[in-house]
Parts: structure tokens; C-alpha cells; sequence
């Protein structure tokens, strides 16, 4: 009885929910939420119990106990707090559901609002008590009895039939008027009900139809007492089956589908159907049996099922597709599945999904699984074009394109995609983009169905949107994945490149993570486990002390360290390194070195080999700019000579004379010793210049050195018809740096100044040597000629190896002279006048620190030691 | 009357030397340290013979030759350089010079010169 009750309450419109046999909700619909304001997440388990009216709590939790006991189904009424915090009656109805064994896999719930039933039924209630209602309502006899044997009441069961009613002891219980007091109410309350109520005969002729099934149905009463139950509710495909399957229940009393749910479609008057669930039961009188038939619209119930296992099947699909990304499946799987997966969820459908390569554009990597490879190949490498597809315009435009039926759309009249499309027995195609986070498109999804179609549904977009987010989140990452596999390997790449390797370096547990290049570097096979023990295994014996030493700082300070250190491999070769290493502390304050090693042998055996060059380099300038100065040397030397040979001469004269000029003899004698002191000097000073000796660092007066330069080339300047002026410093300071070197830099300014006069004949061939401090510590030496000057733009050409404006020249003086100011640390340039000519400076300081490069060790020590006299006081 | 003979050279030891040897063979002589300097002197009109150095700053000794030929002095020229450059000795004796010599050069054919250069004047 009280399962056939729960069949009619369960129609009411009520909140929907279902619990685990043990009675643990999981689940509870929009509604139910809806409607207490409850969080899905709040009310599951045991959280439904706080919007239950506290008074009513102990008794319904007693109630849903008994329940759960029973295996059957039960009902009870209790408050339930709104979202808004009224509370309303509810009457909360469970039913069981069984496997075919019996056994309860779940409760099937609904809560029905009966707050105004229970007002306008108050005054009932009042007088006749919940219990007698509730037994009024159900679809058997039923008879109370007053212990004296009258008959109290008498459900409608009862009445229809008809039967005369007895007491326990068999006495009539004939009462006209509590009969009809009981009948008047009984069709009160048949006629309240909801649900769908029917009797029928057992011919299966309807005897009663109540109020409810009357707007059910669209019939009334009068029209369908007296007909076959299954003409007026069952549509009629199904009609003679139904006929025969009731009947055959209605003549044998077959108790299995007596009592049970089943569902079924019913149709209306006005030919529409519904879901229904029907449930007979036989009235147990005596005479033609007959039974009562209830019959509920499921339509809501069907669609809030319809909704729920959508909503689990997009669920579990989302779920797989996110695991699939998440475990790193590649992209072509997971598309792959996230097709199958619309296909499944939207039956009679292909889908396609075609990333976009924006650097074409075009299509790559699309896929289309469930259609043949003859339609999917021709789309791969396919421009992005607004006439390419409808996934061009889609791609394009960012907006959604729905061909209905490509045949008729007179968009795709002129492109060969129709055609495509058509020969593969498709007709409707909808394309949509997929965007990144961003909103960049990121490709499009498209489903294709055989038959034309128009707008997707609310259902069908739902799915769409949700499978082009997945498609994003899987291509983005895809996308992500290449571009840090591209980024690794340009970062191997450049380390390979660079012979750089880097490191990691964990000094509480020497725990040490290399590069590949590093491995490379040191030549160790990267399956060998790394120890500090193997690493300094490389280490040049001579560089293992400070190697050491580097390590215990590390250890004790975790300060930033840089260095060079040398490896010696196992062939005997040597390797230059250059290592940096950054000290950091993670969370935890352990200290972890992260840092980079080069190898530098290659550009250490470049800097060796260019130094050598460039000494080469200014050799071979000497030699040219000895060229030059033959003559001048000559000059220099035959100017004495000649002075020599004439004195003599006139000496052997004056002493031949009678009498001797011995005067005259000495004084020419003296001026034959100056002139040959004069002949020696010079040959001093060229032995000096063009030496072939190494760079060497001491201390230089530059005015000095200019003028032993002026001294050597004076003739030759001369002979260009150069008026050289001389504007040197008297307080210069003392430079240190080669003093060859420099004064091959001056001799090289000064020839140079002469060339450039070469062709003026207009104005003087002026050319000034002049020397000063200059900014800071600078000494500055400057060669101002008037010759025919330098374009700005030339300027910087001026000192490019092999560049010149002279026709004999070979270009490489200025570019040697600037290499050798370089190496002095200091700085070489040329700028026009103001008038004709231009003007050659160079500046150096005056404590350089030595010259650098390929003049080693000595010129460094020479220099420090140079430094040490001037600190000392010693000039 | 001896002959006079002018000196010009921008190296202080000739201007020295070269002078005391002249008249120890009994000539009269003057030293000039520059072209322009013999130029603006009272000499050139008296100048038997000029013994003329060719590099010197300003004006050089060809420089000298082409400004007496241009004012009409046709004056015997010994030219003296201690450039030994090949080309400098046709070139000037092209331009008339008695002799072009690379010093040092000996009294004899200093001498030699010298008395070339009086016969041709």
C-alpha cells in the first residue's frame, strides 16, 4: 500500500533526488538546490539535513532509517527551509530501485510542496485524522471497523464495487449514510489527486477516469467510461501489442506486473505523446476482478534523467579528454578522441578537427577519424583563405559558419570544396574556431552530417563549445610542448654553438646536474655519474690548488664566482675554461650554485695567434716605413759624413800651409769629432727604432720620443718642403707603454702629414707636432697637417687595415698605429680642421697597467715594477 | 780678384765646413742658411758660382734655380744633396746646374766642379 501511495505522491511536482542503498545522497537536482540555495557540494551526503526545519529532523531522519531498513518505499512530510529561509511542508517520497535479483542499487526521491495542501486540508486533517486520509487514499479496500462492529469507514474501493461490506465477523456494514459521507469524499480527494487515475474492468474497459487523467488526456469522463483502456491512452502502433500484454496480465493475475512500474508512451486526444509510467493494480474483491490503473506524466522526470546522464556523459567525456592531455598524450590521440567522443554523444555526425598553422597560414595535422582519408588528405597544408572551406570564413572572420545543406547554398555554388563535400555523402557542415586563451584562432572544429541541418541546438552548442575549449587547451599545449622542445634544442643548440655548458650545483649535497655541452666540454659520457672527485679528475694539475681553493669558498661564503681554470684530457691536450657561477638559496636556505662553463681554448689560441700577427703585423709596417726612410737615414748619416770628409780635408790644409793655420786645424779637427759624434747618434737612435724586439713597458717621455721621430725624419720632411712646428708640453708627465712602439706611431702620423701636403702648393706645408695633457690622466700627442684633409664619413675608414687615399700606400700604417694605442690602452683618432688638413691625435694614460695582449708576462711584470719605483718615489 | 762664392744650405755643418774649405783653395765666400735668406742678401749680383743644397725648407734649391733663371741671373750652380735620389741629379742638370753632388763627396771633385762652373761663367 504504501508503494502504490508513493506512486502517486512520486507524481507530484516536487525536487528530485537519488541516495546510495546506505542512504547517502548523490544526488540532488537544479531544483532541489534551487529552490534551498544550497551548493551541490553542500548537500550531498549528509549536508541535505540543514534545510530541514529542526523540529522535523529527528523524526524524518527515524523515518528515512526505517526506510532504508525496509527495503521499500516510504514517504514523510517535514519542512524544508526555502533559499529565501521560509519553510514550507514538503512531503519527501522515496522509492527503491532493484536489480533483477531484488536487491536495492538505489533510492529515487522527490519532494513535493504540500504547504497549501496541508492549509486547505488543515480542517480535514483536523477531523479525521493524517492516518485516515492517508489509508482514504489507497487503491484497495479498506474498511475501519468501530470495536463495536460498525463500519467507520469505507475507502472508495469499496463503494465502487459495490460489495457489500462486512465486519470481521462477516456483519453487514450496509451505512447509507456513512456510504455516501465516504463516497463524497473519496471523489474529493480521487479527483485532487495529480496523478492520472483509471479503473478498469477486467475486459480492460474503463469504469472510472478522474480529473486529473481528464487534463492529462484531453478527454472527458463521459467520453471514455466504457472504453478500451488501451485505445484511449496507448498510441496506436503500440495499441495491439499493449492490448494483448494487458490482457493477458488482466486474465491470468500476473502479480509480476500487478504492483510494478513500467513505462511506456501514452498519446492524448489531440494525438501527441508522452512518456508515462504506468502502474496496475488489482482490486482484491471477490466476483470479476478489476483494477485500478495509475498513470503519471514522466515527461519532466524523463527530461531531468535525459539532462542528468548528458550531463554525466559530457562529464565523463571531458574527464577523459583532460586525463589524455594531462598525461601527455599527443595531439593527434587526443583529437582523435575528442572526435569519437562528439561522434558518440551526437549520434549520425563526423567530426573534424584542423589546427591552423598561422606562419602559412595554412591547415596542418587535421584529422577527421570517421571519414575516409580521401577527404581529410586534400584539407592538409591547404591555405587559410575565406574561399578555401567553411572553416577558412570560421577561421577568418572568428565567428561560427553553419552551411545548412552545402548542395543548396548558393555560397559554395563556385567552390571546389562543394563538390568535395558532396562526393563524400555529406550535406550539412558547421564549422567552428577553436580560440586560445587569448583569442587567437587556433584552428577550427568541424561536424558534418549526411542529411542537411540547420542550427545546432542549445544541446549540440553546448558540446560544441565544450569540445573546442578542450581542442584549445590540447593544441595550445601541444603548441607549448613544441615550442619548448624547440626552445631546449636552440638552447643545446647554442651551448653546442658557444661551447657553453651549464651547470647546477647543490653544495650541501653535491648534487651536480650537467648540460650535455658541459659534458662535451670536459669529455665525459653522460651516463658516468657526476662526483666532484671525477670533475676535478680534469682539473691541469697546476690550476687543482686554486680549483680547491674555489671549492672551500664556495662551500663556506656561497658568494658569486668567475674564473679561468684548464682541463687536461686524457690525450694530453689542454683546455682553456671560463666558468661563472651564481650563488642562490632555495626556500629552504640550501645553497645551490647555478652557473656556465666555456670553453675558451679556441679564442685563447685566437688571442695568441692575433697578438703574434699583430707583432708580425708591425714588423712588417717598420719595414715599409724603412723603405721610406732610406733616404732620410741616408741624409741623416751622410750629412756628418760629409761634414767629416770636408773638415778633414780643410784640417790636412790648413796644417800643410806654411805656416800651419793650427788653429784653424783644431777647430776643424773639433767640428770633424762633433760631426762624428753626430754620425753615431744617428745610427743609435735607428738602431732602437727598428730593433725587432718584443713590446716592452717602461717609462716614456713622450716630448723626448717625439723628437728623436722629428730628428730621424726631419730631412725627408724637408725634402716634402714640410715647415714642421713643434708645440710640446713642458710639464708633460711621464707615460708608460713601448717606447718604439709609440715613436712608430709618431713617425707614422708625421709621414702620413707629409703625404697628405704632398700636392698644396697654394699655402704652406704646415704640419704641427704637438703634445699636452689631456683629459684625466691622459697624455695627448696630436699631428696637425694642411693638407687635403679627411671626410667625416672617411674618418672612421681612416684606420680599417689596407684602406688609404694614397696611391703608393698599402693602407696598413694607421690600422698598425691604432693597434698599437689599443694596446696602450689608449685611444687613436682623426678629425678634420676647421681650415685645410686635418688633425691625427692619440691619447693614452698614464699608468695603463702595461701593455696588453701577446706581450706576456715580462711587459706586465716590467710595468708593476715600473709602478712600484713611482710609488716608491723614483721616477 | 778672387772668385765669390755663395753657400747655401739649411745644415749648420756645412754652413760650417764647407766655407773654410773654399778659401783654403782662395775663394771668396758666403754661407746662407736658407734660399730666401741668399735671395734678400746684397751677394747675388757679386756670385761667381752657387753651391746649392736641393732639400730645404720654404723654398729648395731647384726652387732657387727656376727664380734666378726667371729673374735673368744665370748663375753656375753646384748642386749638393745628402739625398742620394737618382732622379734629382738630371733633373736640375737638365734645368742648366754645372754639377749635382751627393755628399759626402770628396774635395777633388768638389773642386772639379767649382772650376767648371767659373769657366762657364
Amino acid at each position: 500500500m504504501e508503494n502504490e501511495l508513493s506512486h502517486v505522491v512520486d507524481a507530484l511536482p516536487g525536487l528530485v533526488w537519488t541516495a546510495l542503498p546506505d542512504g547517502h545522497v548523490d544526488f540532488l537536482n537544479g531544483r532541489w538546490c534551487e529552490y534551498t540555495g544550497l551548493g551541490v557540494g553542500d548537500a550531498y551526503g549528509h549536508g541535505w539535513q540543514t534545510a530541514i526545519h529542526p523540529e522535523d529532523l529527528p523524526e524524518l531522519l527515524e523515518r528515512w532509517r526505517s526506510i532504508l531498513a525496509s527495503g521499500e518505499s516510504g514517504e514523510i512530510e517535514a519542512r524544508l527551509r526555502r533559499f529565501d529561509g521560509e519553510y514550507r511542508w514538503f512531503l519527501f517520497r522515496t522509492c527503491p530501485l532493484t536489480d533483477a535479483s531484488g536487491q536495492v542499487v538505489k533510492w529515487c526521491g522527490v519532494n513535493t510542496d504540500v504547504d497549501d495542501r496541508r492549509r486547505t486540508d488543515e480542517a480535514l486533517r483536523a477531523r479525521e485524522g493524517r492516518f485516515r486520509s492517508i489509508v482514504d487514499a489507497l487503491p484497495a479496500l479498506v474498511t475501519i471497523m468501530t470495536p463495536t462492529g460498525e463500519l467507520e469507514l469505507a475507502n472508495r474501493q469499496v463503494l465502487m464495487r459495490g460489495f457489500p461490506l462486512r465486519d470481521t465477523e462477516g456483519r453487514s456494514a450496509q451505512n447509507d449514510a456513512a456510504l455516501k459521507r465516504s463516497e463524497a469524499r473519496e471523489a474529493a480527494i480521487l479527483d485532487a489527486a495529480l496523478d492520472c487515475v483509471a479503473t478498469i474492468d477486467h475486459e480492460g474497459r474503463i469504469t472510472e477516469f478522474n480529473a486529473a487523467a481528464e487534463r492529462t488526456f484531453g478527454y472527458r469522463r463521459d467520453e471514455v467510461i466504457g472504453e478500451q483502456l488501451a485505445d484511449v491512452i496507448v498510441p496506436p502502433p503500440l495499441r495491439e501489442e499493449y492490448r494483448r500484454t494487458l490482457g493477458r496480465y488482466l486474465a491470468a493475475g500476473d502479480t509480476r506486473v500487478l504492483g510494478r512500474r513500467v513505462e511506456m508512451m501514452a498519446v492524448r486526444a489531440d494525438g501527441s505523446e508522452f512518456p508515462a509510467e504506468l502502474a496496475i493494480t488489482r482490486i482484491a474483491l471477490d466476483g470479476p476482478p478489476s483494477f485500478t490503473a495509475y498513470l503519471r506524466d514522466i515527461t519532466e522526470h524523463k527530461r531531468s534523467i535525459d539532462e542528468r546522464e548528458w550531463a554525466e556523459t559530457r562529464l565523463a567525456g571531458e574527464k577523459q579528454l583532460l586525463e589524455m592531455i594531462a598525461s601527455g598524450r599527443s595531439l593527434p590521440d587526443v583529437l582523435n578522441a575528442l572526435c569519437s567522443f562528439v561522434e558518440r554523444a551526437a549520434p549520425d555526425c563526423h567530426c573534424g578537427v584542423y589546427p591552423i598553422d598561422w606562419s602559412g597560414p595554412t591547415f596542418q595535422n587535421g584529422m577527421a577519424p570517421s571519414l575516409p582519408a580521401s577527404y581529410t588528405a586534400p584539407i592538409e597544408g591547404l591555405p587559410v583563405r575565406c574561399e578555401t572551406a567553411p572553416c577558412g570564413i570560421a577561421a577568418h572572420l572568428k565567428t561560427q559558419v553553419i552551411v545548412e545543406d552545402i548542395e543548396s547554398d548558393p555560397r559554395w555554388h563556385a567552390s571546389p570544396y562543394r563538390a568535395h563535400v558532396l562526393a563524400h555523402g555529406l550535406r550539412s557542415v558547421w564549422s567552428t574556431p577553436i580560440y586560445s586563451l587569448e583569442g587567437r584562432v587556433l584552428g577550427t572544429f568541424c561536424i558534418y552530417q549526411r542529411k542537411p541541418a540547420t542550427n545546432p541546438s542549445p544541446r549540440q552548442q553546448d558540446l560544441i563549445a565544450q569540445v573546442t575549449h578542450i581542442a584549445s587547451i590540447a593544441i595550445e599545449r601541444a603548441m607549448g610542448e613544441a615550442a619548448l622542445r624547440r626552445s631546449e634544442a636552440f638552447l643545446a643548440e647554442a651551448q653546442r654553438l658557444s661551447s657553453i655548458g651549464s651547470f647546477s650545483w647543490r653544495a650541501g649535497t653535491d648534487d651536480i646536474t650537467w648540460s650535455e655541452q658541459l659534458y662535451r666540454i670536459y669529455e665525459f659520457d653522460q651516463a658516468v655519474p657526476l662526483t666532484r672527485e671525477l670533475i676535478g679528475s680534469r682539473v691541469h694539475p697546476e690550476d687543482i690548488p686554486s680549483a680547491d681553493e674555489w671549492i672551500d669558498w664556495a662551500l663556506n661564503d656561497g658568494r658569486d664566482f668567475e674564473d679561468d681554470y684548464r682541463l687536461q684530457m686524457p690525450d694530453g691536450s689542454v683546455k682553456h675554461v671560463h666558468f661563472v657561477a651564481h650563488a642562490t638559496r632555495d626556500r629552504d636556505g640550501r645553497l645551490e650554485y647555478i652557473g656556465a662553463v666555456q670553453d675558451v681554448t679556441e679564442r685563447r689560441h685566437s688571442e695568441e695567434a692575433l697578438g703574434k700577427a699583430r707583432a708580425e703585423l708591425a714588423q712588417v709596417a717598420r719595414a715599409m716605413s724603412l723603405g721610406v726612410l732610406t733616404a732620410s737615414i741616408a741624409h741623416e748619416v751622410n750629412q756628418p759624413l760629409s761634414g767629416i770628409i770636408t773638415n778633414a780635408s780643410t784640417c790636412l790644409r790648413m796644417l800643410a800651409a806654411d805656416p800651419p793655420n793650427v788653429n784653424g786645424a783644431r777647430e776643424t779637427a773639433r767640428r770633424t769629432i762633433r760631426d762624428g759624434n753626430r754620425a753615431s747618434d744617428v745610427i743609435t737612435r735607428l738602431r732602437a727604432l727598428f730593433a725587432k724586439k718584443g713590446a716592452a713597458t717602461e717609462w716614456v717621455d713622450l716630448n723626448e720620443a717625439a723628437r728623436e721621430v722629428i730628428a730621424l725624419s726631419r730631412s725627408d720632411l724637408q725634402r716634402s718642403r714640410v715647415i714642421l712646428r713643434t708645440e710640446l708640453a713642458d710639464d708633460l708627465p711621464l707615460v708608460t707603454g713601448d717606447r718604439v712602439q709609440l715613436q712608430q706611431v709618431i713617425l707614422n702620423l708625421l709621414l702620413n702629414a707629409s703625404d697628405a701636403m704632398s700636392g698644396v702648393d697654394d699655402r704652406p706645408r704646415q704640419l704641427v707636432i704637438r703634445t699636452e695633457r689631456g683629459e684625466g690622466d691622459d697624455v695627448r700627442l696630436s699631428v696637425r697637417d694642411a693638407g687635403v684633409g679627411v671626410a667625416p664619413e672617411g674618418v672612421d675608414k681612416l684606420f680599417e687595415a689596407f684602406y688609404t687615399t694614397k696611391s703608393g700606400g698599402m693602407g696598413i700604417g694607421l690600422s698598425v698605429s691604432r693597434s698599437i694605442i689599443d694596446s696602450h690602452h689608449g685611444r687613436l683618432w682623426a678629425a678634420p680642421n676647421d681650415g685645410p688638413g686635418a688633425t691625427v691625435s692619440f691619447s693614452i694614460p698614464r699608468r695603463p697597467g702595461g701593455v696588453t695582449a701577446a706581450h706576456g708576462l715580462g711587459a706586465i711584470r716590467t710595468c708593476a715594477a715600473a709602478n712600484a719605483a713611482h710609488v716608491t718615489g723614483s721616477p | 780678384m778672387r772668385s765669390f762664392v755663395s753657400v747655401v744650405d739649411d745644415d749648420e755643418s756645412v754652413r760650417e765646413s764647407l766655407p773654410d774649405l773654399l778659401r783654403e783653395f782662395g775663394f771668396a765666400v758666403r754661407a746662407f742658411s736658407s734660399a730666401e735668406e741668399f735671395l734678400a742678401s746684397d751677394c747675388v749680383g757679386q756670385t761667381s758660382c752657387l753651391v746649392l743644397d736641393v732639400a730645404m725648407p720654404g723654398m729648395t734649391g731647384p726652387d732657387l734655380q727656376r727664380e734666378l733663371r726667371r729673374g735673368g741671373r744665370e748663375i753656375p750652380i753646384v748642386f749638393i744633396t745628402a739625398h742620394r735620389d737618382e732622379t734629382v741629379r738630371p733633373r736640375v742638370l737638365e734645368h742648366g746646374a754645372v754639377e749635382c753632388l751627393f755628399k759626402p763627396f770628396s774635395e777633388t771633385a768638389l773642386l772639379e766642379a767649382l772650376n767648371a762652373a767659373l769657366r762657364a761663367a
